[in-house]
């Protein structure tokens, strides 16, 4: 256990950086104001405060009980850093895993970018979290020896206990913070991280540390934020996308019992309707009379569609073999729609955002109120999903603009509608892809977005609409050079880290066994952002009235060294589920200018009656960790289009499946 | 405004509200209990479900003047301490991701046990098809609702 603990008392006695230049001031204490101002009279469990004691970096803190209370600096969104991060710097800092508490770290550069997107979470601060574990531990075995008045050499960490190897004396990290507080941090170069081998927490099945909370109502979401004073806000956006409020009559809903003010926010673009309670709000918002200016009332999405497909002109001649695939619009629809909490005052704005970037939430707040980065708290609750809606903090500047406007505590409440027709969609995207028969491997490919709706990131981004694509036409250029789906998949990626998922995803689900009559099986590969490699393959049936059943996906991934098993899992899990929503309803539609979904009852999820059974499988890898938050999103669709060929003999080039495809 | 009187998690209130204001923000904005959330308000989703008098409803579509005189269970009183079967087996299998709808999902799986011990495949299919998750996480939910069937014969 010594290996990793080899310091001497002389590296305690260099200050310096721990993880580059960009951290240096990550050895102040962490702003005391910035995490703790105003948390006092309402529900605030995971926000709790950084406790007193031995705070070695921007990471952590141990109080004299052993408490161990780490920041995590990326959003919790379901995709569970609150857990993963965490275990990271517990494996480092040989921490009891039971005495782990979490709080979100408040938006700062101390933290470098706090950007919770791109699956980056992970992969971008591996290292500097077991350097920051790493740090603490060594600091621990220095303020024991201290005690003991031996050389940190004979001394080694476990489970949070310091313990001299020749005595078997010991100190729990608790009965050390005071000591270890007043040494200096080791010197980067100094640090000694500890040999993969010995990883005891990092590659275990951990469960999310907000289980708890989730399960019997105590997580605090945004929505769940209550203040004193507090008013709810609904804003009636305007219909027509990149329209305004030409004028309003506000007199019906100001007579609604409860509604406090009426108010144009964001250049007219929508009408604040402010009231004590959710439900006044809402009331006093349909009796809104609005003359709107219509943004774009000629756009349509069939129009754009065919604008898409005019850019691509087929060879039409027997030597190419070609197609174009189509990927619509499509929206986030996070259970929790956007909501977001602003307590702007005369010297001090303070917000509860479910935000992907409270930093940019941060400078959202700060063009907003005119005031500096010290006098804006961003403080990031429990987010009821996310998938890179928000990444954008367009809701946080409402809520900002209708606190400052009404001089008091504001929840901005979207509904559903609000939340579906105010969304940054998933692009419209078209695809030409080509082959020459007579080299079937030389597979060329362009794409386009349609220009109308305004797009942002969707889970997995351009990823999806190009492993679409691409391994949709890899089955149809197999299938025109009598080649089996796999067999040439091999072909294209031998050499490549997708040969091993492949032949996992292969083997694991039987590929080429006999499956009952009407089915068809799919397989589809992508490296998501060149670092995750996921296989899958799917089995489905075909209803005689064209109705897609997928029975069963196998996924076999490779994302480097697991940090936790049960949350890759779960996200391969996550991202299956999220592309069969793709691959068989999500659509959003522009008809005159206006979105034309608005509930679940136009914009359809899976449910739990479609569920297929799902199996995850990993290979083995001591690379860094990848990212998983995506990755298990592009292969699901054109994996199940491919199984709906094999099943039907019929080819489905457009995202999602449409009603007249299969009929 | 009228003054409305119920049971929630076994305790009676009295709250002064427009009679035609959903349960739902009687529960989250009235009484504070903000496990029961917010996700369609239009009964499609089932992020808002209680149970009424034992039977899960859509706290969202349903007029707190409806529920006058009734009892309502939300997920904060389905156990005192946490510990209903369920909420073990949420936990044991790591259901949540975002843990946005699953107080929801709890609620109507609760309900389904109550009136199934040992709920087929196609039971829980028929019970939860209305519970939507973006997370995806219907796989577990249908283990979790196994195992705490199986926890639930065990204290028989």
């Amino acid at each position: 256990m010594s290996t990793y603990s080899k310091s001497t008392r002389r590296d305690f006695l260099k200050a310096s950086a721990l993880v580059g230049t960009g951290l240096v001031l990550g050895f102040r204490l962490p702003d005391a104001g910035s995490v703790s101002a105003a948390t006092t009279d309402y529900p605030v469990v995971n926000l709790a405060l950084q406790p007193a004691g031995f705070v070695p970096n921007a990471y952590l803190g141990i109080d004299p009980d052993g408490v161990v209370t780490v920041q995590v600096h990326r959003s919790e969104m379901g995709q569970g850093v609150n857990t993963a991060l965490p275990m990271i710097i517990a494996e480092e800092l040989e921490a009891d895993w039971s005495l782990i508490r979490i709080v979100q770290s408040p938006a700062d550069r101390i933290y470098g970018s706090q950007v919770t997107g791109g699956s980056q979470s992970i992969q971008s601060s591996y290292d500097t979290l077991r350097r920051a574990g790493a740090a603490a531990r060594m600091m621990l075995i220095a303020a024991a020896a201290q005690l003991w008045d031996v050389s940190p050499d004979e001394c080694y960490a476990q489970n949070g206990t310091v313990i001299h190897e020749a005595s078997g004396q010991q100190f729990s990290y608790g009965e050390l913070v005071e000591t270890a507080a007043a040494l200096p941090v080791p010197e980067r170069g100094d640090l000694v991280l500890k040999d993969p081998a010995d990883f005891r927490i990092i590659g275990t099945r951990q469960g999310n540390l907000d289980n708890p909370a989730y399960v019997d109502g105590s997580a605090v979401f945004a929505s769940d934020i209550q203040l004193p004073g507090m008013l709810v806000a609904a804003v009636e956006h305007c219909p027509w996308t990149g329209g305004r409020a030409a004028s309003f009559d506000a007199s019906a809903a100001e007579a609604v019992a409860g509604v406090r003010h009426v108010i144009s926010i964001n250049g007219d673009r929508g009408i604040a309707v402010v009231a004590d309670t959710t439900w006044a709000a809402l009331k006093g918002r349909e009796l809104l009379q609005v003359e709107w200016e219509r943004g774009n009332p000629e756009m349509n999405t069939d129009d754009l569609r065919q604008q898409l497909l005019d850019r691509f002109e087929l060879a039409n001649t027997p030597d190419v073999i070609e197609a174009i695939y189509e990927v619509s619009y499509m929206a986030h629809a996070s259970m929790e729609p956007m909501v977001c909490v602003a307590d702007v005052r005369e010297d001090h704005c303070e917000v509860w955002a479910p935000t992907q970037d409270r930093q940019g939430a941060r400078d959202a707040a700060r063009s907003l109120s005119g005031m500096g980065n010290d006098a804006i708290t961003i403080h990031v609750p429990l987010i009821g999903g996310a998938f890179g809606r928000r990444l954008e903090n367009d809701y946080v500047s409402e809520a900002v603009a209708i606190s400052q406007a009404v001089g008091a505590p504001v929840k901005l409440f979207w509904t559903r509608e609000d939340d579906m027709r105010n969304d940054y969609y998933h692009p419209m995207v078209a695809a030409y892809l080509s082959a020459p028969q007579s080299s079937p491997t030389s597979i060329q490919g362009r794409g386009g977005e349609a220009v109308g709706l305004r797009t942002g990131a969707w889970r997995s981004v351009g990823e999806h609409p190009e492993a679409f694509a691409r391994e949709c036409f890899v089955d149809e250029v197999a299938e025109a050079t009598g080649r089996d789906p796999l067999t040439f998949r091999l072909l294209l990626n031998a050499g490549t880290p997708r040969q091993a998922v492949l032949e996992l995803a292969a083997e694991k689900a039987g590929w080429g066994s006999p499956l009952p009559d009407g089915w068809g099986r799919g397989i589809a590969v992508h490296s998501t952002f060149d670092i995750t490699h996921v296989a899958q393959v799917a089995e489905v049936s075909v209803s005689d009235s064209g109705r897609i059943r997928v029975h069963r996906v196998v996924c076999a991934v490779d994302c480097g060294t697991v940090i936790n098993p049960d949350l890759v899992e779960a996200q391969m899990e996550g991202g299956i589920v999220f592309g069969l929503t793709a691959a068989l309803y999500s659509q959003i539609t522009v008809k005159d200018g206006r979105v034309q979904q608005g509930n679940f009852y136009d914009y359809p999820l899976l449910r739990m009656d479609e569920m297929p059974e799902i199996e995850v499988y990993f290979v083995p890898s001591d690379r860094s960790p990848t990212g998983v938050g995506e990755m298990g999103v592009p292969p699901t669709a054109p994996a199940v289009f491919n199984a709906v060929y094999a099943a039907t003999g019929k080819r489905l080039r457009h995202l999602p499946v449409q009603p007249e495809d299969l009929q | 405004m009228a003054s409305i009187a119920f049971t929630v998690n076994g305790q009676q209130v009295t709250v002064d509200v427009e009679p035609d204001t959903p349960l739902l923000w009687v529960l989250r904005d009235t009484l504070g209990l903000t496990g029961t959330k917010y996700s369609c308000g239009v009964g499609a989703c089932g992020a808002c479900t209680v149970h009424l008098d034992g039977q899960p409803i859509r706290s969202c579509v349903t007029s707190v003047s409806a529920v006058e005189g009734k009892a309502i269970t939300t997920i904060e009183g389905l156990s005192p301490d946490g510990s209903h079967p369920l909420q073990q087996a949420w936990i044991e299998l790591n259901v949540p991701q975002c843990g946005y709808c699953q107080p929801g999902q709890i609620m109507t799986a609760a309900a389904l046990l109550e009136k199934t011990q040992n709920p087929t495949d196609d039971e829980i299919d028929a019970a939860m098809s209305d519970n939507l998750c973006r997370c995806g996480t219907y796989q577990r939910i249908r283990h979790a609702i196994h195992r705490a069937a199986e926890l639930l014969g065990g204290e028989q």
